[in-house]
């Protein structure tokens, strides 16, 4: 309850300060919408020339596309903007003000600061997913649905905590924001299904920066690609993910130093 | 400034203890040591050198319920480190704290609900909000109730006049308007200890003035414990009955920042304007201190022990043309600045 109030006083607030920025809104949700439209293009252009990629075909593949926006949403609503505030508050001392609240520091550092406008793309998100599935051949039952979900929120919670444990590291080293950058930078091969890569590149997105987990796992379970030990499986790295990720934030903020005055 | 309720004061800790307790608190700081140079920057690259910092040194105080303290020491003392690891910011390398019954560095949620740390060189409120957004926030992060929230906000205004001010962004406000909001958004918790770290720094002098007001009159409302550290004397001599300095990470005084004059420089400045006097010579008196004043002037400062300021004076007196004269402690700048080097 305390923790829904506290989102909703942060939503709140930075909705306040992203309205103050009108053109900035307009162009974000302008953004959303050619972004899509440009992956789109590409699919077209691609099944104009070859039936399915990685035994995928094209309603599967808009589906995908559903899901890697919908981590995506998490990155451009969250992630990336309360990086670049971290990274910041690192070095120049003002993160001593957030260590200093009676709320877990871990939570206030991810609602820090939220982009409204990059939400928009959650409509976007659901409506490919939905697009995605029905307009295929994609057989799904009531487990195969709520496998698919559970496995897109672990998905997010791996890279959510994959990112937690990046940004930890600053506090042993001061300067790190490149992992995160790099992170971004691989977060685009999720677009596709992990099948299409070359062999290092599938272990690279699978297990190093795991967009894969997050993306074309839960569209296997989907198309019923996965067995239940293997969802089970899934799963319960996204639990450990999370725990790991919590104890590295902990143990970081312990070596937490500040800038001196 | 005047009294309008009471209704800031809060239950203190139990009687008999004190809620500020610090035993041979230390923290060093490991950094890296390379010299100057691209060869240099090369060999630290490859292998990098640490070396340890001594910021703070087995200090120990106790500060009492409702007492104003005054925390001074040069640039670099270890005043910000002890005033970090009070707070929860930092883990000290070794001693112990105790903060209202709290180890601050455990950072308990009822621990930091009870204290603050104002910090003048840092933003606690969002730059791009108006600070009333900000005070929302911290509602929330406080769980402060509407009710509460609302009586402490108006105490708050009262005191400050924030109502034209906390609804302008606050990048858009004078040093002194936010530091008027950074306190404010430090208090509408009502905190029973308050660290406050220069928190006049910059300020202009009707600003400092308004804020040592504030300071002084929030203490007396609430019964607060404050430790503050300033570089201005202004601040420390108007609220700081008790003084702590520290220096090189050591304490070296604890005490009544009176008894620091007396103990420190048991000298005092007899100041005497003189008449038709072209060949006064007031070296026999004392050790004769530059005026600041032009020197068509007729004023002259001597500094003599503070025993024998009765019979130097009477000497004066019947030796000299005096047309006025008045005895004075040293400037409290003179009387610290030798405590930091003694």
């Amino acid at each position: 309850m305390f923790i829904l109030k506290l989102l909703s006083t942060y939503l709140k607030v930075n909705l306040q300060q992203d309205l103050a920025y009108r053109a900035d809104a307009i162009v974000n949700m302008v953004m959303s919408i050619i972004g899509t439209g440009w992956d789109l293009l590409g699919l077209s252009i691609i099944f104009a020339n070859t039936k399915e990629i990685g035994g995928w075909g094209p309603s599967e593949l808009i589906a995908l596309m559903g899901v890697w926006r919908l981590v995506n949403v998490m990155m451009a609503t969250i992630v990336w903007p309360n990086t670049e505030k971290f990274n910041t508050g690192v070095r120049d001392g003002s993160l001593d003000y957030t260590f200093l609240q009676p709320v877990n520091s871990q939570l206030l550092i991810s609602i820090t600061r939220i982009v409204i406008w990059r939400a928009f793309d959650l409509a976007i998100a659901v409506i490919l997913i939905i697009v995605g599935m029905t307009g295929g051949n994609v057989v799904t039952s009531p487990v195969q649905i709520v496998a698919f979900l559970a496995l897109t929120i672990s998905g997010a919670a791996i890279i959510y905590s994959l990112w937690i444990t990046l940004i930890s590291l600053t506090f042993w080293f001061t300067k790190f924001d490149n992992s995160v950058t790099i992170m971004a930078a691989l977060m685009d091969a999720g677009r596709y299904p992990a099948q299409v890569y070359p062999y290092w590149l599938r272990a690279l997105i699978t297990f190093v920066i795991p967009i894969a987990v997050a993306t074309t796992v839960p569209l296997q379970a989907l198309r019923g690609e996965l067995v239940d030990l293997q969802i089970l499986g899934f799963l319960a790295i996204g639990v450990a993910a999370v725990i790991v990720s919590s104890r590295v934030w902990k143990a970081g903020v312990r070596r937490y130093s500040g800038a001196s005055s | 400034m005047q009294v309008v309720n009471k209704s800031l004061e809060r239950p203190t800790p139990s009687a008999g203890t004190d809620p500020i307790v610090v035993e041979g608190l230390s923290k060093t700081y490991q950094v890296t040591d390379r010299e100057g140079g691209f060869g240099a920057a090369m060999r630290s690259f490859v292998k990098r050198k640490f070396r340890d910092v001594k910021a703070v040194q087995n200090v120990s105080f106790r500060i009492g319920t409702g007492e104003i303290v005054g925390f001074l020491g040069p640039n670099g003392a270890g005043k910000t480190t002890t005033l970090k690891m009070l707070s929860g910011l930092l883990h000290p390398t070794s001693g112990t704290a105790r903060v209202l019954g709290f180890t601050p560095w455990e950072r308990n949620s009822g621990y930091l609900r009870a204290m603050t740390l104002v910090m003048g060189q840092r933003n606690r409120l969002s730059w791009d909000i108006p600070a009333a957004d900000s005070f929302l926030l911290n509602q929330a992060i406080y769980r402060i109730s509407d009710a509460d929230y609302k009586r402490t906000f108006d105490e708050l205004n009262e005191l400050l006049e924030l109502a034209p001010i906390i609804r302008k962004p606050v990048r858009n406000l004078s040093l002194g308007e936010r530091m008027k909001c950074e306190l404010a958004a430090s208090l509408l918790h009502r905190p029973s200890v308050l660290f406050l770290d220069e928190p006049t720094i910059g300020l202009d002098i009707s600003a400092q003035v308004r804020i040592r007001a504030f300071i002084k009159e929030y203490n007396r409302r609430s019964g607060a414990t404050i430790v503050l550290t300033s570089h201005y004397m202004a601040d420390v001599t108007a609220l700081c009955e008790r003084i702590i300095i520290i220096h090189h990470g050591q304490l070296k005084y604890d005490g009544k920042l009176a008894d620091l004059s007396r103990r420190i420089a048991p000298f005092k400045l007899i100041s005497v304007t003189l008449g038709e006097c072209s060949d006064c010579d007031l070296t026999p008196y004392g050790t004769v201190v530059p005026s600041e004043s032009n020197e068509a002037s007729a004023k002259h400062s001597v500094q003599v022990k503070a025993d024998e300021v009765a019979t130097i004076t009477a000497r004066m007196l019947a030796e000299l043309p005096v047309i006025d004269l008045t005895i004075e402690d040293p400037p409290i700048e003179d009387v610290i600045e030798r405590a930091f080097h003694e």
